[in-house]
């Protein structure tokens, strides 16, 4: 038995080792074979208390300065260790290889356990690789770090793009607020901004459309004197939908930097969908002239210039031109209205009419209307062009829905007609 | 066998050497440190030192590890299969020609030098056990540093103790006290430490020897935190309890756990001997062939189950693995760890028992929340019971199991189910497989070492079972001693008890009463003629033993109620207690070894 200090002599004699005091009165009588295996030791200590307190208070010192010498080293060769392998990490998460990335992070933890930056881009990393599995991991490394320091503005914006992973609104909005009013180690107002445009960016994505809002006017009201910052500002209103919010930044970066084609552009495009077109107009084809090569601007400014040319309600332009307009915009919503019917297999006579399209209906009214035209030159039908209006608008939602969008003219009236009906809503 | 002089406290000297002396202060101290005090002192210099050791210990596996496997784990490696081989065979060389005493875990080595050796382990011993178990852990076997830890402190402290000549009852203690030290430290935990030494390493509780223990633990701890800091093993994920219902869950992982407990203390029970008997010349092989082995299983994809496994158990926590995966990590643990084991290779079980539970109930549970979705535990919170749950059923330390799970996870919330896996683990378990692994490898090897279990088992023989009814007559000591022998003439009994006032008993013979009326002392009290002794009196509740010391030398023994002693509850006789000891069963020994 070589376990426990001595031997079953039937077993294997030969390997006892254990030791008994100097009379060899310790042991089992028989089966137990008794050698002292153990290092002879001079008595070192005298027999005295004190004396002996002192000799182990020196030996226990001494041992602590040498422990102490020792993990100084071996930390200082694990540091370095783990600094190689955190930088192999770093390379592996740029190149996006998480899983090599996430492996080579816990390598460095292992060499150096406390490091809030190790454990930040691990965590990072296992956020990253997409893996729901994992971000309860990435959660636990960042809570143990924000523990520690729950003013750090990275740990939180990690924290709060994890929360935002889940789709946890709460969460992530009070870990992104976190992270803006935490402590940054460098550009601590860049950081800020760009953490709140994260945050804006997330609850667009979410929908949560009141909490952007409030969020992107405090963004508004803390920008800095750079027109990128501006324009991304000026973006995210768009994204939300806040076109005089959006054209109000587009308009601050162009005050900063007049010949900015991005700024043009989405000044452009924001009066557009605000039914500015005349203001769209003048800044689309300032786009167009900075950029020829932006298309888009390019196709909105000859929207923009159609609806301009086509529109009856246009300021400053004579009655007989508005008649024309109200004319040219009757002939082309019966165009689209019979080419919508062909397409759709529909009699606007009223012989096939599946499922009770309302296209042969709008035929009527407007052979009625058609009849009426003449009368726009009397001075008394003041209602006669809105009441075409409204006919040709009709006619254009209805083909939209039968015959799929439209181009052109069409396009450019429906626009027409939408402006006008929400200026009288 | 010489009895060393105690070093303090007896040889104090005289205050008059002591004026002659000129060295007053220390001659002054030497009076103030009696043996008591000098030992508690001794034993948080134990502490310091076994946490020295054990950090310089965890170093050396942590650099064994580096440099054998390297800083990032590769699978299909040539390095998985070779080195834990050659390490082993180095391994086997060392542990059967210069350490022969640091086989095993070191808990029953541990245990045996306080029961049979008298606290004697060789200082060999730590260092053997820091450079092979070191060496085993870090070239990945699957195999731990806590209880190799455990023999380091305890090897440290006996050494200690020796070297300083404390007295033998002393040193007996060192042991213990050195173990609860280096567990601490190895596994940062002093509750535990101290349980698990006074359930597994004395096997009774001793209040005694706690403040010692206590102490030297809290000292490694303290001196361990303050080199390696107090980061726990685990980052804890949130863990969370919240329907009552749902403790049938964790009673499920309990029982499974302690099927697993019987699988893996029955695998190591049957293939230990049957290893130890093969010739001597294989010992040298088992290890290396051992480390081939695990080196296999690491190498088809389960690099997990090398070494300790902090790191796996961690991702575990954190719901890192499937729950197939943490099957199959459960049971390719078991093997792994029984390979290591019963190779003899020298390392500790604390850590694979962790890992095996933590995995199997990450698994319980992810297979329960499939059929069960609204169970509200999260993975974490199963890998955390389950640790527990295989430390009661598989080390059979249930107190320590719980306390356990509490001190590494932190977290209060989790006791209940903890409690309700562990009682259904242990309980399985004691069912299934009737020793505890410890127990039966002390037996495999020979010995029979006293069990907390066992104790806690055992039937205690109370004064009460052996008691006599109040007998008829009983004389009052204020009576005349003709009325006193008048009322005993008529008695069966040859002796009657005699109520002193204003408290107290005494006995008295008819014989002695017949005397004394022929001596024409009847018209005295018989409390002026009784000699002037107190017969000791028991409580019906106080062991039966306590009965022993008196029974040969009074023919009766009054038992009395504890709120009032002249209220009589019954008699105890020396053939009533000796009965009831005669009609006891004798202690059965289980014959399964």
């Amino acid at each position: 038995m070589d376990e426990v200090y001595y031997l079953n002599r039937k077993r294997r004699p030969e390997v006892s080792h254990f030791c008994a005091d100097r009379d060899g009165a310790w042991g089992h009588p028989n089966d137990i074979v008794i050698r002292d295996m153990s290092w002879k030791v001079p008595k070192l200590i005298p027999r005295s208390a004190p004396v002996i307190l002192v000799v182990l208070t020196l030996a226990a010192a001494t041992g602590f300065a040498a422990v102490s010498h020792l993990v100084t080293r071996y930390t200082a060769n694990q540091q370095a260790r783990g600094r190689k392998l955190y930088a192999l990490g770093l390379e592996y998460a740029r190149d996006a290889r998480y899983d090599d990335a996430i492996a080579a992070f816990r390598a460095a933890l292992t060499c150096d356990p406390t490091n809030s930056q190790y454990q930040l881009s691990l965590a990072r990393a296992l956020r990253d690789s997409n893996d729901p599995q994992r971000l309860d991991e990435a959660e636990s490394y960042l809570l143990a770090l924000w523990q520690r320091t729950p003013q750090d503005a990275a740990v939180n914006l990690a924290l709060a793009r994890v929360s935002a992973h889940r789709g946890s609104i709460e969460d992530a909005t009070r870990y992104y607020h976190n992270a803006m009013y935490g402590v940054w180690n460098s550009d601590p107002d860049g950081n800020r901004n760009r953490a709140r445009i994260e945050l804006i960016q997330f609850l667009l994505k979410e929908n949560a459309r009141a909490q952007a809002d409030s969020e992107l006017i405090a963004l508004a009201a803390a920008l800095p004197p750079d027109p990128s910052a501006h324009l991304q500002a000026a973006q995210l209103f768009e994204q939300g939908q806040d076109y005089a919010g959006a054209l109000a930044r587009y308009q601050e970066v162009l005050r900063l930097d007049p010949e900015d084609s991005a700024a043009l552009a989405g000044a452009g495009e924001t009066a557009y969908h605000s039914g500015n077109y005349t203001m769209a107009q003048r800044y689309l084809r300032s786009a167009v002239n900075a950029n020829p090569a932006d298309s888009q601007s390019r196709q909105l400014l000859a929207s923009t210039d159609l609806i301009l040319r086509a529109n009856p309600f246009q300021s400053h332009i004579s009655d007989a031109e508005r008649n024309r307009r109200i004319t040219a915009a009757l002939n082309q919503a019966e165009d689209r209205l019979t080419a919508c019917a062909q397409s759709a297999g529909i009699d606007l006579n009223g012989a096939a009419n599946p499922a009770g399209s309302p296209l042969p209906a709008l035929q009527a009214r407007w052979l009625a209307a058609k009849q009426n035209l003449k009368s726009l030159r009397s001075p008394g039908e003041t209602d006669l062009p809105d009441a075409i209006m409204d006919l040709v608008l009709q006619i254009e939602q209805q083909t939209a829905a039968t015959c799929g969008p439209p181009q052109g003219l069409d396009l450019a009236l429906l626009l027409i007609s939408q402006k006008r009906e929400a200026a009288g809503q | 066998m010489s009895h060393p002089t105690p070093i303090v406290g007896a040889s104090a000297p005289s205050p008059a050497a002591r004026a002659k002396t000129p060295r007053r202060l220390f001659s002054t101290l030497e009076g103030v440190f009696n043996e008591e005090v000098f030992f508690l002192i001794l034993c948080v210099f134990i502490g310091i030192f076994s946490g020295l050791a054990v950090v310089c210990f965890r170093l050396a596996i942590d650099w064994t590890h580096l440099a054998l496997l390297g800083a990032l784990p590769q699978t299909h490696s040539w390095r998985l299969f070779a080195v834990p081989s050659l390490a082993g065979l180095v391994v086997a060389v060392l542990v059967i020609h210069v350490f022969p005493g640091i086989r095993g875990s070191g808990v029953n080595q541990t245990k045996s030098a306080l029961y049979i050796f008298n606290g004697f382990i060789p200082f060999r011993t730590a260092v053997g056990k820091f450079i092979c178990s070191g060496i085993a852990i870090g070239s990945g076997q699957s195999l731990g540093p806590e209880d190799p830890s455990l023999q380091i402190g305890a090897s440290i402290a006996s050494a200690l103790g020796r070297q300083l000549e404390i007295s033998r009852e002393k040193l007996r203690l060192m042991a213990p006290v050195g173990a609860a030290a280096g567990l601490a430290a190895a596994f940062n935990a002093p509750i535990s430490a101290v349980l698990f030494v006074i359930e597994e390493v004395i096997g009774r509780w001793s209040a005694g020897i706690l403040g010692s223990v206590v102490l030297s633990a809290v000292a490694s701890v303290v001196v361990v935190r303050s080199f390696l800091g107090s980061e726990p093993l685990f980052r804890i994920p949130v863990t969370t309890f919240k329907r009552p219902s749902e403790l049938l869950a964790y009673a499920v992982l309990g029982i499974v756990g302690g099927l697993a407990s019987v699988a893996f203390a029955k695998s190591i029970g049957y293939s230990r001997p049957r290893l130890k008997a093969f010739p001597r010349w294989t010992q040298y092989f088992q290890p290396a062939l051992a480390g081939l082995l695990i080196g296999l299983i690491a190498f088809l994809g389960f690099p997990q189950v090398m070494g300790a496994g902090y790191d796996s158990m961690d991702q575990a926590m954190h719901g890192q693995y499937t729950w197939k995966v943490l099957a199959i990590l459960a049971v390719l643990k078991i093997l792994a760890t029984t390979l290591s084991f019963v190779s003899g290779t020298p390392g500790g079980m604390f850590a694979p028992t962790l890992f095996i539970g933590a995995m199997l109930g990450g698994a319980v549970g992810d297979i329960e929340r499939i059929f069960f979705p609204h169970l509200t535990g999260s993975t974490g919170t199963y890998v955390l019971v389950g640790m527990g749950v295989l430390f009661a059923g598989f080390l059979r330390a249930p107190m320590t199991s719980v306390f356990m799970v509490l001190e590494v996870s932190g977290n209060y919330e989790i006791i209940v189910p903890v409690i309700v896996a562990n009682t259904f683990s242990y309980v399985v378990s004691r069912g299934l497989q009737t020793i505890p692994i410890f127990d039966l490898l002390t037996r495999q090897d020979g010995l029979i070492l006293p069990s907390l279990e066992e104790e806690r088992e055992e039937t205690i023989l109370r004064v009460e079972d052996a008691m006599l009814p109040v007998p008829a007559v009983i004389l009052s000591a204020q009576d005349y001693v003709d009325a006193n022998f008048r009322r005993v003439q008529d008695s069966a009994d040859s002796t009657s008890l005699v109520r002193m006032s204003p408290s107290g008993w005494n006995i008295v013979s008819r014989e002695q009463l017949q005397r004394l009326f022929r001596e024409g002392k009847g018209e005295l009290t018989l409390a002026s003629v009784l000699p002037a002794r107190s017969l000791p009196s028991l409580y019906p509740d106080l062991p039966l033993d306590s009965a022993l010391r008196y029974v040969n030398d009074y023919p009766l023994i009054p038992v009395v109620n504890r709120a009032d002693s002249n209220r009589l509850e019954g008699v105890v006789t020396r053939e009533s207690v000796f009965e009831k000891y005669g009609s006891r069963p004798a202690i059965a020994v289980p014959s399964e070894t």
